[in-house]
């Protein structure tokens, strides 16, 4: 940084780079079946057999750099008869070259020794030797040159150059959560709209219960004759595949569906997909009723009426701040993350207000006592009970350096009233002589 | 009027907890009115010896604080944290035991400590139980426990501000109740003043790794963790009368006081029936005859009386007698050493041994009796260096001698560095790591002041911008802060009790090390004895050269040689002890040394205190008479004229030592010793406190008032500021001038020696061996290279092939270079080589079958072309290794097989071509015996015009030109403003470029990457003194990598990997 000050970094992300290999090599199959990782940046495709379908190998390169430029992707290949051979001329050579067959060596043997995946230092040592490239180290006797290099020189040689076969371990995409159905005549009454949706949730939830999984999201699509495609989804709270229940979910939205001149087809698929245990419930539902059984279906219900947002658990956030110390969360599944629970120490009110409401007619004894009484919203209180102040102090790396004070605080009071309500107030600002307090009503316990 | 005491209270030393020094919380209860302080940081005691000394500064200005020593125990089992607080010293005693215990049981920085230890050593401690934030059933009944057991055990109660303050308070009102055990308030302080709250969150967010908003729950609610007016604590424990003031009933029964830690001296062996005295006058009279074997002079034998009379009077010849003993041992082990500081320049240190200058020849005036000063009792101070590669053999001696118990390393403080505040401070903050890089970027090296605003528009980061001004508001306050303990590189503290029982003793990183809790300010604060045992590289060099040339002592070099001083005066002083630098090479030649004063003066005139003072120009021009020498005088009726002159005689006037600016104060600014004292120390420590201020008023008004030139009382001070950062006292400058003439008298004399001792004591010095290796060539030595016939794992002196002589009329031998030179070999596989090579080896499958050394080994033997001798070259002496390794592997499994070696086809291998050599020797060797690799470019650099180096001293003043090389070294010195400094280098010499702040600014990256340059700019001649003035660059960097090319260039992105030479950048 001393050197280049405005260099902007970014830290190494092995991990996401790995993982857009992988997705590139799945994308790559459109190209070939046969795809294979190659260390952290590259990848190699066995087109032997598939090139006619682009009409030749310079026409299938052609289309492959067009499509990987449009994706931004910065890159180099090559064609050659051997993944050693290519490797060394998408690597050293020039880029897009295409080695005639059965005459890689001449385009090789203008190349650095490195160019045949040796490890760093067996390359330099070769180079200290004289051999730069590859021509010199093909004409050398063989014996010696592995005595000395260890096979692995010879072996990459000889793959590079078609006398070594060389396994390359290939990678299949995963297999889509993704089922449909095509009608004979296309349908457009509304019972049909039901059964398909039954029958391909029954198709798609056999195929996750025979692979242990469940879903938590599922979309149904209906493809119209006018080619126009009519989406509905569902959510579930836990993930599940209960193919009733699904489709039951489903139903209410379909009415609102317009089929047009007809359905033609439709495919319905599974997101959110994870493993879930085959679970037998009904042998002791006696004792204990699953999730699923009970309070799952009805929050489903509420969630896909009301809207997905407005169901939820309110759950603690490690924040002092009292507006900043809660969140919602999924109505179900607490287990998933570290949920630390309401401190009983400090108490919250069940009941925070969105806004804190003005107080009046409040009389406190300086500097910080608990309130005697106060007037709230025209009506005044008279307090028999208090408690605190707890103190809680600004954010302050929320505020510009020189607006941090020590008096922007607020002094919280636990107070019951001669009615018993109990109220949760504060007072902002620590008291200062001459400056009238005041005071806000922030919750209601109980 | 309520009376109250903290006795909660964390510094920063409870590192990332507190938030305040040491000091802050003993001013800052001072004028809150509390009656005492107890400092309680977690199983340590390393901030109390800063409170202490800030209790007494307190004092002095009339108050009655008390700073208490204490501690707060945390444990490892289930009991609760304690405050403890010893009441008396031996008290005392037991808690630094019970900490050692603890420390040493951790790794390095930790403290283990369980209830059945603490059970063992709370004899006479008072302490405070602290009670969990949630209390428990668990919690009271742990207080039952404890109350059995412990006489004096009170509960400390604070008022956190939380929702249940009151119901919490009233619980443990009612468990103090029941145990007996009072309860007392406290505010459990993590900082002095509110104000401070950032600060603490942030440290916070540091020791949890996390940012602020991440830390939700683990930051303080509120600012409330700070000092409180003792009527506010009233207040607040208003409900529970008493409990405030009791906090004082505790400190009125503590009678410990880090006063009570006088020193006691180790007892120093001494024949029965003598006093160390006597001992000690023996030993030096002993000494003294050895020194003058033709009769101790009369002027020596009167200042041995002198000073053993005050040595006697001040009680200290236990000290002299420990060092005494330190350095005999080394002597006797052949050990050289060298002693510096205030007393080491005595008569009696000469003749004890500890030093080789003779006080009575170096100059006039020693300073010896004026800095063990009468009324400051405290230990004198003496360094002792010893060659680098044996020191370890003598701090294992001192462990032996005074055993770990008596004798340990004192710590060094490792403070935050604006670089490491500015990263981690923004860390805190949520700011993204290339931002934090990006601020931290702008402060160059390790010592800048803070984040300057236009530094950071630089990196196009707004400086005005929020998130920018909180980091580095909040990054100023981190500064200064402790960030751990660390060992010192050499300073023991000895004592005569056991030491465990005076300080806590921790384990360091390194093994068979210990180091106590207090660093060298602590240790001179209490007036403890400390002894530096330091690492010299030159004392290696130079006992290698006096051992080749049959020299026993530094004091027997032949002194005063002219020759010596010709040879500086022209700056050929590459490899000399401490003149080899570059800002001191262009000294040199204007300073013209002719005696050994002049050396000494050398040695500290090139330092930021008389550089920031505006001293050295002055000087400079008195001395070549430019100016008249004159002594600035006091009004008459204030004091005679010349007392300044007195002072000032041997530097011409200018001030340029410590001592002298120290004796200025007290004759001319009228310092009472106790005052100039405290200046020294606010000097020392200066870059902590910054309470220097206070004495730099006192001292300009006190001269002004006697009649003093202001400029002048100014400028005096300007240069005490300086040497509170780098400070240079003349008795160390003698100790090095001894060294300087000593390494320049054989670089004189013996070159080739020289050379030899200077690669074989390796790092060290300023430059790489590949100057040293050139500048003996230049002085006429034949260099060879590495061979496996001839070498040894040294570098070593054989027969010249022409008979050649030094400038003192010497023979000179060849220095062959050794094994040592060449990258990644291990010694002892070497010697295994050449054992074989004793018992008859010859040729290459000699070496490789029966060397019993590693394929690795030999390959990189081969790499570094020292077959040649055999017939090999590089590579086919790397073809031949290779194959024969194998062999010698299949030769222990299949010894049959071996016998009958099949014979391989010749295999043709291309020859190197000259640069491919060079590049190879520089990366195997660092150096090349075969050419410059800048001379395979002298073509290219003809057609651009470059200047050779050695031609720059023909050209004019003021020329414009441009100069081509490698960059040796790269320097941008505080004092120097910014500007950057770079020695350059080319097959002919030496060019050296000076690059201001703004040119610099506009090439940092290349100025500061670049590893072969061309730099255009303007000529500057003072004398012998040539500067090239940068004002633009050509990076031709890139080019290096073609001297490993053949004869054409192949196209590939292969690298050319490493870099062929690596600079030496000092920031």
């Amino acid at each position: 940084m001393a050197v280049v000050p405005q260099l902007a970094l970014a830290d190494a992300q092995p991990e996401a780079d790995a993982e857009a290999l992988v997705a590139l090599v799945d994308w790559c199959v459109r190209f070939s079946p046969a795809v294979a990782v190659d260390g952290s940046d590259g990848l190699f495709l066995d087109i032997a057999g598939v090139d006619h379908l682009w009409g030749d190998e310079a026409q299938m390169m052609a289309d492959l750099r067009a499509r990987l430029a449009a994706n931004d992707l910065m890159f180099r290949c090559a064609v050659a008869d051997t993944a050693g051979a290519a490797w060394a001329l998408a690597h050293f050579g020039q880029d897009g070259v295409i080695a005639p067959a059965g005459e890689q060596a001449e385009l090789l043997r203008p190349l650095p020794p490195a160019a045949l995946r040796l490890d760093p230092d067996a390359a330099a040592q070769i180079e200290r030797l004289g051999i730069r490239r590859l021509g010199q180290l093909m004409d050398l006797p063989r014996a010696p040159l592995a005595k000395r290099f260890g096979v692995g020189v010879v072996t990459r040689l000889d793959q590079a150059l078609g006398q070594g076969h060389e396994a390359l371990s290939f990678r299949r995409p995963p297999t889509p959560w993704i089922t449909g159905l095509t009608f004979v005549e296309p349908i457009s009454a509304p019972e049909d709209m039901v059964r398909v949706a039954q029958d391909a949730t029954i198709k798609l939830a056999a195929r996750l219960e025979r692979e242990g999984q469940g879903a938590r999201r599922f979309e149904l699509t209906y493809h119209r004759v006018d080619g126009k495609n009519l989406g509905v989804g569902v959510g579930l709270a836990i993930a599940g595949r209960d193919a009733a229940r699904i489709a039951k979910l489903f139903a209410p939205k379909l009415e609102a569906l317009d089929p047009g001149f007809g359905v033609e087809s439709a495919t319905l698929a599974a997101y959110e997909v994870e493993p879930i245990g085959g679970r037998q419930t009904r042998l002791d539902a006696a004792r204990t009723i699953a999730p699923e059984d009970g309070l799952a279906p009805l929050i489903d219900r509420l969630a896909n009426r009301l809207g997905k947002e407005r169901v939820f658990r309110a759950v603690p956030v490690e924040s002092h701040v009292p507006e900043l110390a809660v969140r919602p969360a999924r109505p179900l599944n607490p287990a998933h993350g570290r949920t630390p629970g309401w401190d009983p120490e400090t108490p919250r009110p069940v009941r925070l207000f969105r806004r804190p409401e003005p107080l009046d007619g409040v009389i406190a004894l300086t500097p910080d006592d608990p309130p005697n009484q106060f007037r709230w919203r025209g009506r005044t209180h008279r307090v028999r009970r208090a408690e605190g102040p707890e103190r809680i102090a600004e954010e302050w790396w929320k505020a510009d350096i020189e607006d941090i004070s020590v008096g922007h605080v607020r002094d919280y009071y636990r107070v019951e009233d001669q009615d018993g309500g109990r109220f949760w107030l504060f007072r902002s600002g620590l008291y200062k002589a001459g400056h009238p307090a005041r005071w806000w009503l922030h919750g209601l316990f109980g | 009027m309520t009376r109250y005491a903290e006795l909660q209270a964390r510094t920063n030393f409870s590192f990332l907890h507190g938030a305040s020094h040491p000091w802050e919380l003993v001013a800052g209860a001072d004028a809150l009115g509390h009656e005492a302080i107890g400092i309680c940081d977690s199983n340590s005691l390393a901030g109390v010896v800063r409170a202490w000394s800030q209790m007494k500064k307190q004092r002095e200005g009339g108050s009655k604080i008390r700073a208490l020593t204490g501690c707060r125990l945390d444990f490892v089992d289930e009991t609760p944290s304690l405050l403890v607080y010893p009441s008396d010293r031996e008290a005392y005693a037991r808690l630094t035991r019970l900490l050692t215990v603890g420390q040493l049981r951790a790794g390095k920085g930790g403290c283990e400590l369980a209830w059945s230890d603490f059970l063992d050593h709370a004899e006479g401690q008072l302490i405070l139980a602290i009670p969990p934030d949630r209390l428990d059933e668990a919690f009271a009944k742990q207080l039952r426990g404890l109350s059995r057991e412990l006489p004096d055990l009170w509960l400390a109660a604070a008022r956190r501000y939380g929702a249940r303050d009151l119901e919490r308070l009233s619980k443990l009102a009612a468990l103090a109740q029941e145990t007996g055990a009072p309860m007392v308030a406290t505010n459990d302080v993590l900082y002095h003043g509110p104000e401070r709250r950032p600060l603490q969150d942030v440290l916070t967010c540091i020791r949890e790794n996390c940012t602020l908003q991440e830390a939700g729950l683990r930051l303080q609610a509120h600012a409330e963790r700070h000092l409180k007016l003792p009527e506010e604590m009233a207040r607040l424990f208003a409900k529970f009368p008493g409990v405030v003031e009791r906090s004082v009933e505790i400190v009125e029964r503590i009678d410990f006081d880090l006063s009570q830690l006088r020193y006691e001296y180790p007892d120093e062996p001494v024949p029965r029936g003598k006093t160390a005295i006597q001992h000690l006058r023996d030993l030096t009279w002993e000494g003294a005859a050895w020194r003058y074997p033709d009769g101790v002079p009369e002027r020596v034998t009167s200042l041995l009386e002198h000073e053993l009379t005050l040595i006697e009077k001040l009680d200290f010849p236990n000290y002299f007698l420990t060092v005494h003993d330190i350095v005999r041992w080394a002597r006797e082990q052949d050990i050289l050493c060298q002693g510096r500081g205030s007393a080491a320049n005595s008569s009696v240190c000469f003749c004890l041994g500890v030093t080789s200058v003779d006080p009575t020849k170096a100059g006039k005036g020693m300073l010896f009796s004026r800095f063990i000063s009468e009324n400051r009792g405290e230990p004198p101070d003496i360094d002792v260096d010893f060659e680098h590669d044996r020191r370890e053999e003598v701090m294992q001696y001192v462990y032996r001698r005074y055993g770990r118990e008596r004798a340990a390393i004192v710590a060094t403080i490792i403070h935050y560095r604006p670089r490491m505040a500015i990263r981690q401070v923004g860390k805190a903050l949520g700011l993204t790591e290339d931002v934090t890089a990006a601020l931290a970027g702008t402060v160059w090296g390790s010592y800048g002041d803070g984040v300057p605003d236009e530094h950071i528009r630089q990196t196009g980061l707004d400086s005005n911008a929020p998130e920018i001004r909180r980091a580095t508001t909040l990054a100023q306050l981190l500064l200064g802060f402790p960030r751990h303990l660390s060992q010192h590189v050499g300073g023991y503290v000895l004592t005569q009790r056991r030491l465990d029982e005076t300080v806590p003793i921790g384990n360091a990183a390194m093994k068979d090390r210990t180091f106590i809790e207090w660093d060298k300010d602590d240790i001179d604060a209490l007036g403890l004895m400390k002894v530096d045992i330091l690492a010299l590289g030159m004392l290696t060099a130079l006992r290698k050269s006096l051992t080749i040339l049959g020299i026993p002592d530094i004091a027997d070099i032949p002194p005063e040689e002219p020759g010596v001083y010709r040879m500086l005066s022209r700056a050929d002083s590459v490899g000399v002890f401490q003149v080899e630098s570059r800002a001191q090479m262009s000294m040199l030649p204007r300073m013209q040394p002719r005696k050994f004063y002049d050396l000494v003066i050398e040695v500290a005139i090139v330092r930021p205190g008389p550089i920031q003072g505006d001293m050295v120009h002055p000087y400079l021009r008195r001395r070549e008479k430019r100016d008249e020498v004159t002594y600035p005088a006091p009004a008459p009726e204030h004091g005679p004229p010349n007392e300044l002159r007195k002072i000032l005689e041997k530097t011409l006037g200018v001030p340029l030592f410590q001592e002298q600016a120290m004796q200025i104060a007290i004759d001319a600014a009228k310092f009472t010793a106790d005052e100039a004292d405290g200046l020294r120390r606010s000097m020392a420590t200066f870059r902590h406190y910054g309470n220097v201020g206070e004495y730099g008023v006192k001292f300009v008004e006190g001269m002004i008032r006697r009649g003093y030139d202001p400029e002048f009382a100014q400028r005096c001070f300007k240069q005490i500021e300086g040497f509170g950062s780098y400070g240079f006292p003349e008795s160390h400058a003698i100790s090095f001038a001894l060294l300087v003439y000593a390494s320049a008298w054989v670089k004189w004399a013996h070159p080739d020696v020289f050379c030899v001792s200077l690669l074989n004591s390796q790092p060290m010095g300023f430059y790489q061996p590949a100057q040293l290796v050139r500048d003996a060539r230049e002085h006429n030595v034949e260099i060879r290279p590495p061979d496996i016939l001839a070498s040894e794992w040294d570098c070593t002196l054989e027969e010249a092939a022409a008979l050649k002589r030094s400038e003192s009329d010497a023979e000179l031998r060849a220095v062959r270079l050794g094994f040592r030179q060449i990258k990644g070999l291990k010694e002892e596989e070497i010697r295994r080589l050449i054992q074989v090579r004793v018992e008859g080896a010859r040729t290459l499958e000699d070496f490789a079958l029966r060397g019993g050394v590693t394929h690795r080994t030999l390959e990189l033997l081969a790499e570094a072309d020292v077959f040649r001798s055999l017939g090999y070259d590089r590579r086919q002496a790397l073809w031949a290794v290779k194959g024969l390794a194998s062999e010698a592997g299949a030769e222990e499994s299949a010894p049959l097989l071996a016998r009958g070696r099949a014979k391989e086809a010749q295999v043709l291998l291309p020859f190197m071509s000259a640069s491919q050599e060079v590049a190879e020797d520089y990366r195997t060797t660092s150096l090349s015996l075969r050419a410059h690799p800048v001379s395979f470019f002298r073509a290219d650099l003809h057609r651009m015009s470059v200047t050779r180096c050695e031609e720059l001293k023909h050209r004019r003043d003021r020329q414009r030109l441009c100069v081509g090389g490698l960059v040796l070294v790269r320097q941008r010195p505080g004092t120097a403003k910014g500007a950057v400094f770079l020695t350059l280098e080319d097959e002919t010499g030496i060019a050296n470029v000076v690059v201001w702040k703004d040119t610099f600014e506009a090439n940092r990256r290349l100025v500061m990457s670049a590893s072969f340059l061309v730099v255009h700019g303007q000529l500057q001649r003072a004398g012998e003194v040539i500067h090239l003035m940068a004002e633009r660059f050509e990076d031709l960097t890139p080019r290096l990598g073609r001297l490993r090319e053949d004869e054409a260039p192949i196209r590939a992105r292969s690298k050319v990997s490493g870099q062929l030479i690596r600079s030496r950048d000092f920031h």
